[in-house]
């Protein structure tokens, strides 16, 4: 007696199944996990999603709800365990396990804690995905992406931390709300550790190609009358802020996040403000990871863009690679 | 002069139109932001507002969108306890009012989610006067009724989410089993959103082959191969998914981005939702239950009338007495 699956459906294909082409691994699922997994599946970046956690219950739930979500989207298979080899062969893995910030406490207090966590998941996400490109985002990203760097064994162009793109995009939308045109629209870069101490790079903001800072030389300044400076100011609290209204932020850098992944899985040659490994750079004589214009494609960090910064621009960026090295070279076990 | 003088030389003259497409979310809890991310991301709006009574909550929802404009296609985002913010929307979803706790009906939240109403849906009509109304909070079809008559709008401009979350978990479930995509196959779950929900099996169909043709006790107890049991996974879904993550919210996020989607871009596209269905399949109260329904940017114009057995009509009737059962007791 065939089932009525037979009845309906005659197979033609003989063979196993093939294995996904972009399958994109999310290793946690609190807010800033779900809000990257839904921006990827909504985007429609990914033929395969793993999601991973220490939580069953709470993870097996988030996978049922995005399941039941499948008739709108084109993501046909979502997956989900603790168990690291339901991440086989992903081509990117987005890293937000870990602890968040708490109100008023700064990234780089969360350090100790999540290279602790690190120390578990990475070697996993290695041994499942070793031709993985590895996106990290939990903070203080810059440091923990240098830990999953040393870590994980990859070359540094398969490790980036989600770094300034975030804080980028926060700038290019302050600076462009008060010019009344569309965040695309308006250029300009922040650069340096994603937290208190990044470099916005005055000497490069322009619109269609006017140099902004041509038309105000004291832009940036804290000489300026129209106090232009304080929208970078407004991009280092934007975190504090969010979480002391909301209790967290995620869909900005969930939104963040996807448009990396973009980059990385249709091998588009974007260039984003990530964190990489800029020994040698700048000046800089550390192994640290700091954001800097890089070029991304389906190798991952395929180059650096060289931006012509002011000597105090400069100044800045040794400042954030001192501070950061300070706390990378107290972390144990590494 | 100021920099933004020196850059930008303002030529147009008069007041600028303002947003054609815009879309309110009323309440920011995670069903309203599920729904809110998943309308943006589909590029579906040209303003978004959201609204609550929670000030910090929904100010920092709206920064935290706002941050990520530079990957969106919506200008305006905006956000406001006030509903004046609200002003000029096209489509209304309101999700505001209390959830289902762990092993909670959806019945058992009528009242304390009526006296909310009160307020919410006379303040989005003073606004939007010409809007789409599209109710998510539970138990929807209830509570669709219930924005209708304090709306004053016509029936159809009051939509409930209603049963196009059920029958997209249905189709999935399906899907899974036949291992095909959830778009081939089709399958209409109607009636009340929640326990006496109909799955209409004799419409259930793969390339038109139906399934029910091919075996005959589909959907039924006597069925070898319990069929059925996709249809009470359905039922089960919402209190699973509650038990594992506390609540449900990207599934009808984005089943609530299908629906506006339908209506903005007036498809004409025909979805199981929750209208008045007085005087259809034998029912004869002004009960909202999910029936296929056409949508379009007038709203919901047209019924679908399906050929129902006669069992699967019955449980249509049943669930619109249960549901009468409830609305005769509210005081609105």
């Amino acid at each position: 007696m065939s089932s009525t699956l037979q009845k309906l459906i005659t197979p033609l294909a003989e063979g196993p199944a093939e294995p996904p082409r972009n399958k994109v691994t999310v290793v946690g699922v609190g807010m800033v996990g779900m809000a990257c997994a839904v921006s990827v599946l909504l985007r429609d970046l990914a033929d395969e999603l793993a999601l991973v956690d220490v939580m069953e219950d709470k993870l097996k739930g988030e996978m049922m709800d995005l399941q039941h979500g499948s008739l709108f989207l084109k993501t046909p298979v979502i997956v989900a365990d603790k168990d690291y080899a339901v991440t086989a062969n992903s081509r990117v893995v987005v890293v937000t396990a870990g602890v968040r910030q708490q109100e008023g406490e700064s990234r780089l207090n969360l350090v100790q804690r999540n290279v602790n966590i690190f120390k578990h998941i990475i070697p996993q996400i290695v041994k499942y995905s070793p031709n993985c490109i590895i996106i990290v985002v939990s903070n203080p990203v810059d440091v923990l992406t240098y830990v999953t760097w040393k870590l994980s064994g990859l070359p540094k162009h398969r490790v980036i931390g989600s770094g300034t793109n975030l804080d980028s995009a926060r700038f290019r939308y302050l600076m462009a709300e008060r010019l009344g045109i569309h965040s695309s629209s308006f250029n300009g870069w922040i650069l340096g550790e994603h937290g208190d101490t990044s470099v916005p790079v005055w000497s490069g903001t322009n619109v269609a190609g006017v140099n902004l800072q041509k038309l105000n030389p004291e832009m940036g300044t804290d000489g300026d009358k129209e106090n232009w400076k304080e929208a970078h100011k407004m991009v280092v609290d934007s975190a504090y802020e969010v979480i002391k209204l909301k209790g967290y932020t995620n869909w900005a850098i969930g939104l963040s996040v996807a448009d990396l992944t973009e980059s990385l899985v249709k091998n588009m040659n974007r260039v984003h403000p990530v964190s990489t490994m800029v020994k040698g750079m700048y000046g800089i004589n550390d192994e640290v990871y700091l954001s800097l214009p890089c070029v991304l494609n389906s190798t991952g960090v395929c180059s650096v863009v060289n931006m012509t910064l002011t000597d105090d621009e400069i100044g800045q960026l040794k400042k954030s690679a001192d501070t950061l090295w300070g706390i990378q070279k107290d972390l144990k076990d590494i | 002069m100021s920099t933004k003088e020196k850059l930008i030389k303002h030529v147009m003259e008069g007041e600028p139109v303002g947003s054609r497409n815009k879309v309110t979310v009323v309440g920011v809890g995670m069903v309203g932001m599920a729904s809110a991310v998943s309308i943006l991301l589909k590029d579906l709006c040209d303003e978004l507002a959201l609204v609550d009574v929670m000030e910090d909550k929904l100010k920092g929802e709206v920064m935290d969108l706002q941050h990520g404009s530079l990957f969106l296609k919506t200008h305006r985002i905006v956000g406001d306890k006030d509903y004046s913010v609200t002003a000029g929307s096209k489509v209304v979803v309101v999700t505001a009012g209390a959830r289902q706790q762990e092993g909670e009906s959806r019945l058992n939240l009528v009242q304390r989610n009526v006296n909310i109403f009160k307020f919410i849906i006379p303040n989005i009509v003073k606004y939007s006067p010409n809007c789409i109304m599209l109710v998510v909070s539970n138990p929807v079809d209830i509570l669709t009724y219930v924005a209708w008559k304090l709306s004053g709008l016509p029936k159809h401009r009051v939509i409930g989410s209603g049963t196009n979350l059920d029958s997209a978990r249905f189709r999935h479930l399906m899907a899974e089993k036949l291992k095909i995509s959830p778009t081939s196959v089709h399958g209409w779950i109607v009636g009340e959103h929640g326990d006496s929900s109909v799955a209409v099996w004799s419409g259930v169909n793969v390339a038109g082959v139906s399934l029910q043709g091919l075996n005959p006790d589909m959907g039924t107890d006597k069925d070898k191969e319990d069929w059925k049991s996709v249809h009470k996974m359905v039922v089960d879904s919402a209190y699973e998914v509650i038990k594992l993550k506390g609540y449900t919210s990207w599934a009808i996020g984005m089943s609530v981005a299908d629906l506006v989607e339908s209506i903005l871009k007036n498809l004409h596209k025909v979805h199981p939702v929750s209208t008045l269905v007085k005087g259809m399949h034998g029912v004869k109260e002004d009960v909202f239950l999910s029936v296929p329904c056409v949508l379009g940017n007038s709203g919901l114009t047209d019924v679908v009338h399906m050929t129902l057995k006669k069992s699967e009509e019955e449980q249509v009737v049943k669930s619109a007495e249960t549901l009468w059962g409830v609305q005769k007791e509210l005081t609105l």
